[in-house]
């Protein structure tokens, strides 16, 4: 008994420590690297939705940039067609829509198939939405992408305001606010029915289907709920950039998200969030350190599959759930 | 007189159709498809080789192509400037060596380990392997283009219906055949061949039945490497060697095994020649529009019937 | 030290008088010192050497014939200029970075260079997408930046004429846009091919093909109107094989082909057409086309009409007349081992820009000046190139003349070299739009 009180007491106070970390970050890092920070936050949200599809439901997906680039483009070409609506809280439910939309259309046809139909499907589709972007010049700006400009907020605009000075202010709490709420969104759904009934999907589909669970449709869901994420953190991470450019939507930078879920962990809810923001450091720390970065990101994903395919935040799960089970033992 | 007002670069735009007054040259633009569909049909036969045998989507089949293609080139570059043919032309079959040795390697330290995980695993690994390879290519060979052009040179041109048109495209397509007929009778004829498809048609009886899968599957892997490193050999006579340039071929290579069918070597014929056609014609016709038709045929393709035009 | 335990209290209200007494200092310091900087104290120069950021293609198909020529000549004026005691008294560090890697890649860059290594600016870009990009950036994160190659004229311009000058305070061109090489291009067609009845183009698809084609078809349609377009290609940057295209052009059977394919891909077309016989019966019309014969060797065909982007050509202006021009190319050919190309006449421009802007700046201020007083002075400025002259206009935009010719084989020179008897050097005010009105305006309110 009152070990178990011990056991639960450093989870809340770590829990605590880490929020109260976020608040104050910004005064502890620099400028540039609390942009970084705000990247990884972006990112942590879309590995979030993707490992819904990926650890619970048991689906690969390489081609979840093209819902990524649903929410960034549809912000960028707000601001290019609709300007006078150019403001955070239109352009939110904005992205989520876009994004809702082609994510539907594209799992509709992709969640017929699996496995590697599937992973190849998903490509196809993301790379095309990719071409579409790129070829329609006139229209996306192609591959010179368009530039994102300070959003105003509910009437407030930014007049003056530089985009660091933004991104460090209200932007960071802004993106906190929604980091949290979509990350306790996600508990909410993994706890739920529906997020039992996926990974009932995932580890056995025909018990599933037998047992009653219309396997095809919720898959469906859990791609349209990966999708949407996808886009909200698409259209956050815009502001942060300043720039869209298609290549968000090439399969190369959707083999980066799948990189962010695995290097966190897929089987830890807050995996995710981890391998985001570890992955986005990592790769500006090689890219700043070496003309060989490709290299590094390459070898460190052989390695993690290799040795750690639980991810960080999984062998970091499974070597706390040991080193409890030894006190456990011990005390017994 | 300009047609539009506005500028010719829209798409669709009325202006933006091609005038096609040279009906002669249609039979150029059906030659080119073939040349290009000569090179997708190497690299995707490789990797439908792959794919069915051992079931792994390898994602970094454009960096074994790019490697072939630099291994090639930089051999040839090193080779005198009056070299003789006899050392020239086989001078690109060094690209298909280097590709299988460095397939040899992926297989045994990365496919290897996989075969007992899920098939998530094998596609990242792969795709580690392609980020990899991107600057091994780049630490080897340095990050600047390389032409070798001297097989192309050498062959000059023809005339085919008064239109000058070059005998190295028509040496690679003849080359792509033979390869490709070969290919099938190694499937067909040869023990290992029967063995191989076997092992794609259904794994468990082929191991139950006692085939050595671990080596079949080494071999498949080597074998489609080899095709790979061929294919981007065979193009650096006429395009440069450059960092990256195995991309584009890759996503090629997948439409190709979409329209296809996974694993199919027939599919694989096809797909290419589709493939090859489509662009030769879109751009001949519809430049505007280029990939994407590509895309939105692969997508068509995989509504309708999705294991492809001859996938099982 | 003695051990004096102070309490909570006494430490918080310490703390708390030095912190008014700081920011007290700190706001009257600010008040107090007079906006016009000519009437302070000399400003200390700064002991350590000026961190300038350098960037252009190193790796890739833009590598050899355009980036790697760039960066060489920001090496070998940046010795130049330390050898001369430096900027102000400050030697130069160069900072060189790859340019490839695509646009998303080098926004990260420039705003870790502005915000974390703190550069005092930053020289560079080739591609028209990364400045479109990266300009933005300057004023957004406070970081001089001028951008050395790229041509695309909407950089600068704004949505609709007349606009307001500079779009980025911070934000430099030095040179001329793409309006003088494509408006050129239509000049030099009109006087030496009056009579050609079509015209196709080949650009790659992207802010810089896109926009010097539409220049050069609204140009065409105000002088020769009479000819027809037959068709235009948009290959994408870096493609590497023509092959489809070449096909495609020469069964459009147009009489001259414009093209603002660079880099690489130039010379992949260019071999990839000489191998499938294009030049039998097309020309080409480059709108950049000035390094090619070097790249592509003896085989580059003659007759091509070439565009030097202004009048950067290792033959031009004649040594003899312009001993600027002399010293470059020698200087230039003796390290390298090759004729300077236009990337390095516009490398040069933008250190030689830097150099004089802030040199002007300092002797105003009397000490070392802000990349505010930098990009004040920069403006009006007038610099002796290897080229002739530059001048930095209000728009940030560089002015430049412009040099067209036909190549022709000469049994001096191992390519062919732009036939003396045929060049044009067409002046500034034909080809440049005045300040603060669109190019496209500008020539579409031409006089027939």
């Amino acid at each position: 008994m009152a070990l178990k009180r011990f056991l639960m007491r450093p989870r809340f106070i770590i829990y605590a420590v880490v929020i109260l970390g976020f608040v104050f970050l910004p005064r502890l890092l620099s400028t540039f690297n609390l942009i970084l920070f705000e990247y990884g936050l972006t990112f942590a949200i879309v590995a979030l939705g993707f490992n819904l599809l990926l650890g619970y439901t048991g689906l690969l997906s390489f081609g979840h940039g093209a819902y990524f680039a649903a929410g960034a483009y549809g912000v960028a070409m707000t601001a290019k067609y609709f300007p006078a609506h150019f403001s955070l809280e239109i352009l939110i439910p904005a992205a989520l829509l876009v994004s809702l939309i082609i994510s539907a259309i594209f799992g509709f046809v992709c969640v017929r198939h699996t496995r590697i139909f599937f992973s190849i499907l998903a490509l196809a589709l993301s790379m095309l939405l990719y071409a579409l972007v790129f070829k329609f010049y006139h229209v996306t700006g192609g591959s010179d992408g368009l530039y994102v400009k300070i959003p105003s907020v509910f009437g407030y605009t930014f007049e003056g305001v530089r985009r660091p000075q933004f991104l460090m202010g209200f932007y960071y709490y802004f993106l906190l606010g929604v980091f949290f709420a979509a990350l306790i969104l996600m508990k909410g759904i993994v706890s739920s029915p529906f997020g039992k009934a996926l990974q009932a999907i995932r580890d056995n589909e025909v018990r599933a289907e037998l047992i009653g669970i219309r396997v095809r449709r919720y898959r469906l869901y859990a791609f349209i709920i990966s999708g949407m994420y996808a886009g909200l953190g698409g259209a956050l991470w815009s502001f942060v950039n300043g720039h869209v450019t298609p290549d968000v939507a090439h399969w190369v930078f959707s083999g980066e998200i799948v990189y962010m879920t695995l290097l966190g962990g897929f089987a830890v809810l807050a995996g995710p969030v981890v391998g985001a923001l570890i992955f986005t450091f990592l790769k500006l720390y090689a890219m700043g350190s070496t003309e060989y970065w490709m290299l590094i990101i390459g070898a460190t994903l052989i390695i993690l599959v290799l040795v750690l395919p639980a991810g960080i935040a999984g062998g970091f799960a499974k070597l706390v759930a040991k080193i409890s089970q030894h006190f456990a033992t011990r005390a017994a | 007189m300009f047609v539009t007002p506005s500028y010719s670069s829209i798409p669709f735009a009325k202006s933006s159709r091609v005038v096609q007054r040279n009906e002669k040259m249609w039979p150029i633009y059906i030659l080119n498809g073939l040349y290009f569909a000569a090179f997708i049909f190497l690299i995707s036969l490789g990797l439908n080789i792959i794919l069915g045998v051992m079931g792994v989507l390898n994602l970094a089949h454009g960096s074994l192509y790019a490697t072939g293609a630099f291994m090639a080139a930089w051999t040839i570059v090193a080779l005198d400037e009056g070299a003789s043919i006899f050392l020239i032309y086989p001078a690109l079959l060094t690209g298909a060596v280097i590709a299988a040795i460095f397939g040899l390697f992926m297989e045994y330290f990365l496919i290897r380990p996989m075969y007992k995980r899920a098939l998530e695993y094998q596609l990242l690994i792969t795709f580690g392997a392609l980020l990899l390879f991107e600057d091994v290519i780049k630490m080897i060979w340095g990050g600047e283009a390389l032409y070798a052009s001297g097989p192309f040179d050498v062959l000059g041109r023809i005339h085919i219906l008064g239109n000058p048109y070059p005998l190295y495209f028509l040496f690679v397509m003849i080359l792509a055949v033979v390869v490709g007929i070969s290919i099938w009778l190694f499937m067909v004829k040869t023990k290992i061949g029967v063995m191989l498809r076997a092992i794609s048609l259904d794994r468990e009886m082929a191991t139950a039945m006692g085939l050595k899968i671990d080596k079949l599957g080494t071999f498949a892997f080597v074998l489609g490497a080899a095709l790979a490193g061929f294919a981007g050999a065979l193009v650096v006579p006429t395009t440069p060697a450059l960092l990256g340039f195995g991309m584009e071929p890759l996503i090629l290579a997948f439409i190709v095994v979409v329209i296809g069918g996974l694993g199919s070597l027939k599919g694989a014929l096809v797909g290419s020649l589709v493939v090859g056609q489509t662009r030769s014609i879109g751009i001949a016709l519809f430049p505007e529009i280029e990939l994407a038709v590509l895309f939105l045929i692969a997508t068509v393709i995989l509504v309708v019937r999705p294991q492809g035009l001859f996938g099982r | 030290m003695s051990k004096r335990k102070m309490d909570r209290r006494q430490f918080l209200k310490s703390a708390g008088a030095a912190g008014i007494a700081l920011g007290a200092a700190g706001v009257s310091g600010g008040y107090l010192r007079p906006k016009k900087a000519a009437a302070a104290k000399k400003r200390p120069i700064p002991k350590e050497p000026i961190k300038l950021a350098a960037i252009s293609f190193l790796t890739g198909a833009a590598a050899a014939p355009f980036g790697i020529p760039g960066m060489n000549t920001y090496k070998m004026m940046a010795e130049e200029y330390n050898k001369q005691g430096g900027i102000l008294g400050r030697k130069i560090d160069l900072l060189s970075y790859d340019e490839a890697g695509g646009v998303d890649a080098q926004v990260k860059l420039c705003r870790k260079l502005i915000l974390d290594e703190r550069v005092d600016v930053i020289l560079g870009y080739i591609s028209s997408a990364d400045c479109k990009a990266i300009l933005p950036l300057s004023d957004e994160l406070g970081g001089l930046i001028m951008a050395y190659d790229c041509g695309t004229h909407v950089l600068m311009e704004g949505d609709a004429s007349p606009y307001k000058v500079p779009k980025y305070t911070l934000g430099f061109r030095t040179k001329a846009h793409l309006g003088i090489d494509n408006v050129g291009l239509a000049l030099f067609i009109k006087k030496y091919l009056p009579n050609i009845k079509s015209v196709a183009g080949i650009n790659p698809d992207y802010a810089w093909g896109r926009d010097s084609w539409l220049i050069f078809e609204t140009t065409m349609k105000k002088l020769m109107p009479q000819v027809k377009v037959v068709g235009t290609w948009w290959p994408p940057l870096f493609t590497t094989d023509y092959t489809a295209h070449i096909s495609a052009l020469m069964g459009a059977q147009p009489d001259v082909v414009h093209s603002a394919l660079w880099g690489g891909d130039a010379v992949t077309f260019t071999k990839q057409a000489l191998g499938m016989g294009f030049f039998e019966k097309i020309k080409m019309a480059w709108s950049r086309g000035e390094p090619y014969p070097q790249e592509v060797g003896k085989e580059y065909p003659e007759e091509q009409i070439i565009c030097c982007a202004g009048t950067h050509y290792f033959l031009y202006p004649p040594h003899d007349k312009w001993p600027l021009n002399k010293w470059f190319v020698e200087d230039y050919t003796r390290r390298y081992g090759k004729y300077p190309t236009y990337p390095c006449y516009h490398a040069y421009q933008a250190i030689a820009t830097y150099k004089h802007a802030a040199e002007r700046a300092g002797a105003l201020v009397g000490g070392w000046p802000t990349i505010e007083e930098i990009s004040e002075v920069a403006v009006g400025l007038s610099i002796e190139t290897p080229s002739g002259h530059l001048m930095i206009r209000e728009d940030h935009n560089g002015v430049e003349d412009v040099l067209v010719g036909f190549s022709k084989r000469v049994s001096d020179f191992p390519f062919p070299i732009l036939d003396p008897n045929r060049l044009e050097v067409f002046p500034a005010h034909m080809v440049n739009p005045p300040v603060g009105i669109r190019t496209v305006d500008w020539i579409n309110g031409w006089r027939a």
